[in-house]
């Protein structure tokens, strides 16, 4: 491809002549890369295009909102505004004790050699087995007898049950990447494996921690089972479940309804945008050595 | 034992392996305790219902302050969405955390009755004296009285005025004149009737009129009634009156596309009043749905829910529970609720002074004194057959013939018996 | 110092000699340490449930067993009376379709977009990002936006279709024949971002020497993809295929708002169909059954991965 390009532009200055057709041609997949991205963000084009339009009824909505009308927003930010908090809450919650549970079992299934790693590795697919509203349903009891329904502890452990088989899945296989030199090093500077781990496996695998926590953060923001089983009174109500109530037996109102949606998908873009820094540029970085 | 000194030595140092699952197990138990912590109050009694959507969870709460006022007690609602009502309140029963009342859908009530977790509300002392004796059977499953209603439902025609007038199509009365009022009615994006098909409840409450009005019974669903009043639905869409669509829709979507004049009439219930008035340009009117020949009986589903009393074997609760029910549905608290939701009231004399109130709903006063309620024959029993009930018009709906269907259906009831 | 002072007295006491057995065992029992916790909260969130399912699915247990905690065993009735339901052979079909087509479309694409986003181009990473928000909404919502778009009469992609003359009048969630394509087709849009995610960090992982070997060698564009991208890239694939597989396998909330299971139960699969004898029905222990085939059939597939992975290895 290179040579073409090369012998097309032999006239004039070649050098800045290539680039110019490079750059046209990446420009190129610029526009395909708008195009797919057009037809994948339409539904939720749609679902903003709706919110904005309540007067509408949705079934006569324009492709495009005629006028800003946020009333649907201002509805859906006084009747869902506390919910999105305390999906917040609760799927940061749900991260930390993901990370803090999976990370240090993933970096002993990676590294260690104990006996036994392959029933536990075979044990986090069998987890991803089991239907959430098998789960759900079994740890109702369980839940009242330790007293954490209805309570935000509870519902981030659930959560975090979510994300816990997939972070130590994906981090494992990260941290065989690491090469043993490196952890030999700290062992050989006489850091334990405690203080390996946290000083040296753990930067190592920033990235992959950022990934798996982003992981969890999205499967715990999006969970509904957990939060329609596990609570019985209104006080832990996470967004999905406000949204879910919203469209109740008795409400035409789709302006709201999509106008809270739209709301439950801004907090965990933004963190995507944050995050999705370390996942581009990090995921190579296993393999820099 | 002394032969094996490392197994000593090997304990003591499984002590510090165990030193993260400690940590884990202190933040378990440190929340556990906390958890513990919360009493019941005494004072505070709680409701449970499914009064999610604003304005009903907001009348529920004005009543329940008045309530709590004349009780000197404290009401509160706890609302979850209609379809959890049963899972939540037997999953509380099993923690033995039932709140204090429970309003069931009339439908689901037996089942909760047949598993024992409900109180006569008799032997609580409220009395039936006003209540018509269809609505006592209502709330009743094998003789006992356990649901106290407030105000009852049941379907309707409803049919946009402006439509009809324009069109010069006049209100129909019988399953003829409805095929032809809706063939005429389409036109363009426009249907003649909407009503809900859809695989659940909604669905085969809505077919339950057009059933029972033919002489069809849900304990024979093999019948050439039921078939036949498939085979009137399935002429509505082959007509094209009716949408496709009808088959993925509840109620509230039906109540949509008459809203957008998308369809000229449709099925549905007074709880579409409160949504329909907030549209001023709609000039809706209701009727009584339309029967096989003239001068036949219309017969719809009664529909509303009731409030129960669960069992949580603390019978100084469940009397002031008693008392509470007793007074959310009192005569002039069932006024104030049925004009508010726009159903009818189920005590005679608030229904009386209901009809004088709101006269544009009139035929469903006469609609709702005949109907018949899905329960009365089947009891817990009724929901294997709603089930089966939902598969089969679907399936006929969706091309196959309704008498096997139908067939297939009964045999699924029948055996899907397992309670 | 402090290293200094706390290693001095535990030298006093024991002798000072490493026994490399003894310190092979402290090791591992703190190398345990680290995975225990993970253990055991998978055993109390996996483990229970599932065992507690798999006794349940031998149970009479029924809405009287919430109030008295009985629930008499009664042998295999529950699991004959779900084989016997012509409803489980449809739902198992069903349940293998959504599957099959799923996973078939969102790798594919998936794996399409991870190459294209692979090279670089100008405003890559932004178009890259965005691509992801579906991914974000909860499965709850994509499943009302998508019912209203689908709608037959009123929904924007039938309109679409008839503005430019393709028709416009597909019953997409409304007939049979193609309520489970419909479904499948939501489920692709679903999954896409979270395989290009996976897919994309494998290609990364590539050394980009290989593909500058290959071109060196004057390699076609298919060539290098096939004998260097796709063995580089298995690893990645399998975890892809293998969570994939296990998570739609079971899906229920997609189907529940989209379909409710319907029209005529064309849509209906073990997971939706578990959730209706459990909670429609109150059939709790013919629920367990239907959850335990879905439980069983994804066991059978991770056996096969495992054993093609081991073969492999050796």
């Amino acid at each position: 491809m290179a040579s073409v390009t090369s012998t097309q532009t032999s006239a004039g200055h070649p050098s800045t002549g290539g680039g110019q057709r490079r750059s046209r041609r990446s420009w190129g997949s610029t526009v395909a890369g708008v195009i797919v991205l057009c037809v994948m963000l339409f539904p939720l084009y749609w679902m903003l295009n709706t919110a904005l339009q309540p007067e509408s009824g949705l079934l006569k909505v324009d492709p495009v909102p005629g006028s800003l009308d946020l009333s649907g927003f201002s509805k859906a930010i006084t009747d869902q505004g506390g919910h999105l908090l305390t999906s917040l809450v609760v799927s940061l919650g749900a991260v930390v004790i993901c990370l803090a549970i999976a990370a240090p079992a993933a970096y002993g299934l990676a590294r260690f050699g104990l006996r036994g790693s392959k029933t536990i590795v075979f044990g986090t697919l069998i987890t991803q087995m089991v239907p959430g509203i098998v789960i759900a349903n079994a740890l109702y009891n369980s839940y009242v007898d330790l007293g954490l329904v209805n309570s935000y502890f509870g519902l981030m452990l659930a959560d975090a049950s979510l994300g816990i088989p997939f972070s130590i899945v994906l981090m494992r296989s990260f941290m065989v990447s690491i090469p043993g030199e490196v952890i030999e090093a700290a062992q050989m500077d006489g850091a334990g494996p405690v203080r390996t781990f946290v000083a040296v496996v753990l930067p190592m695998s920033r990235n992959s921690l950022i990934t798996s926590g982003l992981f969890a953060f999205l499967f715990s923001w999006s969970d509904f089972m957990f939060a329609l089983t596990l609570n019985t009174t209104d006080e832990v109500k996470p967004v999905t479940l406000g949204i879910y109530q919203y469209i109740g037996a008795h409400v035409g109102d789709w302006g709201s309804v999509m106008a809270a949606s739209v709301l439950s998908a801004i907090p965990a873009a933004i963190l995507l945008v944050l995050a999705q820094k370390y996942i581009a540029a990090g995921i190579t970085g296993g393999s820099v050595k | 034992m002394t032969a094996h000194p490392p197994a000593a030595a090997r304990r003591g140092r499984s002590r510090r392996a165990v030193v993260p699952l400690a940590a884990v197990g202190v933040l378990l138990a440190g929340t556990a305790l906390t958890g513990c912590g919360q009493q019941r109050d005494p004072d505070v009694y709680t409701v449970m219902n499914s009064s999610t959507d604003e304005s009903y969870h907001r009348w529920d709460a004005e009543a329940m302050a008045r309530c709590s006022k004349r009780l000197g007690v404290t009401v509160e609602q706890q609302s979850v969405p209609a379809a959890q009502v049963m899972t939540k309140a037997l999953r509380m029963a099993s923690s033995k955390s039932l709140p204090d009342i429970i309003q069931f859908d009339a439908s689901e009530m037996p089942t909760f009755a047949d598993a024992g977790g409900l109180v006569d509300l008799r032997s609580l002392g409220l009395s039936t004296d006003d209540v018509p004796k269809g609505i006592v059977n209502f709330g009743s499953y094998k003789g006992t009285y356990y649901g106290a209603s407030r105000s009852v439902n049941t379907l309707a025609l409803f049919y946009n005025k402006d439509i009809l007038d324009e069109a010069g199509v006049k209100v129909p009365t019988t399953w003829d004149e409805l095929r032809d009022a809706a063939k005429r009615l389409t036109q363009g994006k426009r249907y003649g009737i909407a009503l809900s098909a859809g695989g659940a409840e909604d669905g085969v409450f809505q077919f339950a009129p057009f059933m029972w009005s033919n002489g069809g019974d849900e304990t024979k669903l093999d019948s050439p009634e039921v078939a036949q009043a498939l085979d009137y639905w399935k002429g509505l869409l082959k007509d094209g009156s009716l949408s496709k669509s009808t088959l993925n829709w509840t109620q509230a979507d039906v109540n949509d596309q008459f809203m957008a004049g998308n369809a000229a009439m449709m099925i549905n219930g007074p709880w579409q009043v409160e949504t329909l008035n907030t549209d001023k340009s709609l000039h809706w009117e209701i009727a009584r749905i339309p029967v096989p020949k003239a001068g036949e009986d219309s017969v719809g589903p009664l529909g509303g829910s009731v409030l129960t009393v669960p069992n949580t074997d603390d019978e100084q609760r469940e009397r002031t529970a008693g008392k509470i029910v007793a007074c959310l549905s009192s005569q002039k608290e069932q006024l104030t609720y049925a004009l508010n939701s726009w159903m009818v009231p189920a005590n005679a004399k608030a229904a009386a002074v209901w009809r004088e109130k709101v006269p544009e709903l009139d035929a469903l006063a006469d609609q709702v004194a005949a109907a018949r309620s899905r329960t009365a024959k089947l009891g817990a029993g009724w929901s294997s057959v709603s089930l089966a009930l939902q598969s089969a018009f679907q399936s006929a709906l969706t091309g196959q013939s309704s008498e096997a269907a139908l067939k297939l259906a009964q045999q699924r009831a029948t055996s899907g018996n397992r309670g | 110092m402090t290293t200094s002072t706390v290693t001095a007295p535990a030298s006093a006491g024991k002798p000072a000699a490493p026994d490399p057995a003894r310190l092979r065992r402290r090791r591992g029992i703190a190398q345990w340490g680290f995975v225990a916790p993970a253990v055991v909260f998978m055993l109390l969130f996996f483990g229970y449930p599932l065992v507690r399912n798999v006794v349940m699915s031998f149970q009479h247990y029924t809405p009287k067993t919430f109030f008295t905690g009985e629930a008499p065993f009664n042998g295999g009735d529950n699991w004959a009376d779900v084989f016997q339901d012509a409803l489980f052979g449809k739902a198992l079909w069903h349940t293998l379709v959504f599957t099959a087509g799923s996973l078939l479309g969102q790798f594919c694409i998936g794996l399409a977009l991870a190459v294209f986003f692979n090279r670089r181009f100008p405003l890559n990473g932004v178009l890259r990002s965005l691509i992801l928000l579906p991914w974000l909404v909860p499965m709850v919502v994509s499943g009302i936006v998508w019912r209203r778009i689908l709608d037959q009469d009123t929904g924007v992609l039938n309109s679409f279709l008839d503005t430019i003359g393709l028709g416009g009048h597909t019953p997409w969630l409304t007939s049979p024949g193609m309520a489970l394509f419909s479904v499948v087709l939501v489920n692709i849009w679903i999954g896409i971002p979270f395989n290009m995610v996976i897919l994309y960090g494998g290609l990364q992982e590539i050394p980009r020497e290989l593909y500058e070997a290959a071109s060196l060698d004057g390699a076609s564009a298919w060539r290098t993809f096939r004998s260097i991208t796709l063995p580089m890239l298995k690893p990645v694939v399998t975890v892809v295929l293998v969570l994939g597989f296990m998570s739609t396998v079971k899906i229920l909330d997609l189907i529940l708002a989209l379909t409710d299971g319907g029209p005529a139960d064309s849509t209906q699969t073990l997971g939706t169909l578990t959730y209706q004898n459990s909670f429609v029905q109150l059939d709790f222990g013919a629920g367990a059954v239907v959850g335990n085939v879905l439980i069983l059939i994804s066991a059978v597939f991770a056996v096969f991965y495992l054993r093609a992975n081991r073969t492999e290895g050796k």
